[in-house]
């Protein structure tokens, strides 16, 4: 138990910065990079998704976005449908991206590397088209609830309707999704994944359910994207069916790569890199294709140098110049 | 009793395994062949990560050929393989711990169980130390711990000893012989080391070329003509 909820240097760095973005961003942000950072967060929790699976499982997944989509999807039909308080959209969209998650998980399951990556990117060309066509609910009628002119009003949290507010909870919604991860690398299902990515055939002979616990990691995913798309949703009140193309799915792979898909470090540059470069690009008036190529760039850095990925190289500096420091310490 | 009945395999045009029977009865039996006799392809049947067309296995009654392979390690069968596996980003201990996971013993039980098998291996003092950071003898010796726990039924080694040196070699048969007065459980070896299937094997099965040549106690069968024969110019016996 100890164990379960020691928290680690990294743990708490992570608090600390927790703590910023909650007590202090919303205070210097004005309205534009309110919007920015709340789809940061959002991003950063469907990131750390396919991180964790990259990370722990060595499974590559390229349907993240779209399950985000399909969170989003469920969470604003929930809202013009039946008018139930946010937290019981998302829950119940977070639920049924899990479950899409598992479905997504039947054909991976007997795949691996680049057969399972194609699979799931089949799997968001497929979601692309679906949202492409049907468009998302927007207070309109019938089981698609798309009408023309302008969207009825989305139900924020009713604790976090302002756009500060509603910036922290997507913050602490994002912290506790890092938090389940890391409480299931701990437990059991962490110590069986560490296995199954080491072999599966070394997983099974220790007694491994490798398809349970397969399926479970894309339900996790799922779990997190559903969340992060309904989030998504309440921040922008409506959502596009151009937020979710595969493309972006596969960027946000790559990204988490970039980041430093072991570490929650790694989440949050790699959402910083999504969202917030893109709009620091806009306001200086560069072009945002720009973004494209500093991403192009950072993933060359990422395969060439860095395998795990800039977190991995902030958090050696970090600990090489500690070590330092107690070196010169204990000379002086 | 560990029956084997008529086990054979295929893998396309090679015949790895040819109606293989043995019933090994000592606390430990060795299996030794030439490379390629189809040793590691046996024990992959047992563990269930290859299927023989027809043929059984059974060992108190239970069927094992009938269960999926992470249920052959639930009902008590362990394994270590060739090139140990080890996960990197465990500790020895996590890594003991996961053979014993699925389990619905109380977690205080577990933790006292891989203790106490760390500490029959001689890794207790290292139990924090992650699997990336082990040298391969340790790696070894913490496969043995993960083979003691949970009961175990049958423990299967192939090639423990492997890139270990003379006196590695010795503390791990030596340990190897340990198991079934701890555990209760029936032991296989698979071995290229002759001097150890002799030191540790009661009896001991000879494959060549996927067929058995050769069963039976183990002195008998190494003088026997026609396991020299499999093994002039491969290795000296
Ligand atoms: N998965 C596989 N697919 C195809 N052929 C295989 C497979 N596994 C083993 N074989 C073949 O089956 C035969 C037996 O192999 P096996 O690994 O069982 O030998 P072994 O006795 O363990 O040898 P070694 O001492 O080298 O470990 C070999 O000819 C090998 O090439
Ligand atoms: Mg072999």
């Amino acid at each position: 138990m100890k164990r379960l909820l020691h928290v680690t240097p990294s743990g708490w760095t992570g608090f600390a910065f927790a703590a910023f973005c909650i007590l202090i961003l919303p205070e210097i942000s004005g309205r534009y990079w309110l919007s920015v950072f709340t789809s940061a967060g959002c991003f950063a929790l469907a990131i750390a998704g396919v991180a964790f699976m990259y990370a722990r499982l060595g499974m590559v997944s390229l349907t993240q976005v779209g399950l985000m989509g399909v969170g989003g999807w469920v969470a604003l039909r929930l809202n013009y449908a039946f008018g139930w308080p946010f937290e019981v959209n998302m829950v119940l969209a977070a639920l049924a991206t899990m479950v899409c998650g598992w479905v997504l998980a039947l054909p991976a399951l007997r795949m691996r590397g680049l057969y399972l990556a194609l699979v799931t990117l089949m799997a968001a060309g497929g979601l692309e088209i679906i949202f492409a066509t049907f468009q998302f609910p927007n207070g309109g009628t019938g089981f698609w609830g798309v009408k023309t002119g302008s969207a009825d009003p989305f139900l924020r949290p009713w604790i976090a309707t302002s756009p500060e507010a509603y910036l922290r909870y997507v913050i602490i919604c994002a912290v506790l999704g890092f938090v389940f991860i890391e409480l299931h690398r701990r437990l059991q299902p962490g110590r069986a994944w560490a296995l199954i990515r080491r072999s599966e055939a070394a997983a099974m002979a220790a007694g491994v359910n490798v398809t349970l616990y397969k399926t479970w990691a894309f339900g996790i995913a799922g779990l997190l994207g559903g969340a992060a798309g309904a989030l998504l949703a309440g921040s922008l009140g409506l959502l596009d069916d151009g937020t979710f193309r595969a493309s972006e799915s596969v960027m946000i792979f790559a990204l988490a790569v970039v980041g430093g898909a072991r570490y929650w470090q790694g989440a949050v540059v790699a959402a910083v890199l999504y969202k917030v470069l893109p709009a620091l690009l806009n306001i200086w008036g560069v072009d945002a294709d720009l973004a494209f190529v500093i991403f192009g760039v950072g993933l060359l850095h990422a395969v060439i140098t860095a395998p795990d990925g800039i977190a991995g190289q902030l958090i050696d500096a970090v600990r090489g110049l500690t070590a330092k420091r107690r070196k010169e310490a204990s000379d002086a | 009793m560990l029956e084997i009945r008529n086990i054979t395999v295929r893998f396309g045009g090679v015949v790895a395994l040819n109606d293989v029977s043995a019933s090994f009865a000592q606390p430990v039996s060795g299996i030794i062949g030439p490379n390629g006799a189809g040793k590691t392809t046996l024990m992959n049947v047992l563990s269930g990560f290859v299927t023989s067309t027809g043929g059984s296995v059974t060992r108190d009654g239970q069927e094992l050929l009938k269960l999926a392979p992470h249920r052959r390690a639930h009902w008590g069968l362990r394994r270590s393989f060739q090139k140990e596996e080890i996960a990197d980003d465990l500790t020895v201990f996590e890594n003991v711990l996961v053979q014993i996971d699925h389990g619905r013993s109380p977690a205080s039980q577990k933790t006292d169980e891989v203790s106490r098998m760390l500490a029959l291996v001689g890794m207790a003092d290292r139990a924090d130390k992650p699997g990336a950071r082990l040298n391969s003898f340790e790696r070894r010796l913490t496969d043995v711990a993960k083979c003691l726990v949970g009961q175990p039924r049958v423990v299967m080694f192939d090639e423990p000893a492997g890139g270990l040196s003379i006196d590695e070699t010795r503390q791990l048969g030596a340990l190897i012989r340990q198991i079934h007065a701890e555990t209760g459980a029936q032991v296989l070896v698979i071995d290229h080391d002759v001097d150890l299937i002799r030191e540790v094997c009661a009896e001991t099965l000879v494959l060549d070329f996927g067929k058995r040549i050769a069963f039976g106690p183990t002195d008998a069968v190494l003088n026997d003509a026609s396991v020299k024969a499999a093994y002039l110019g491969t290795e000296e016996v």
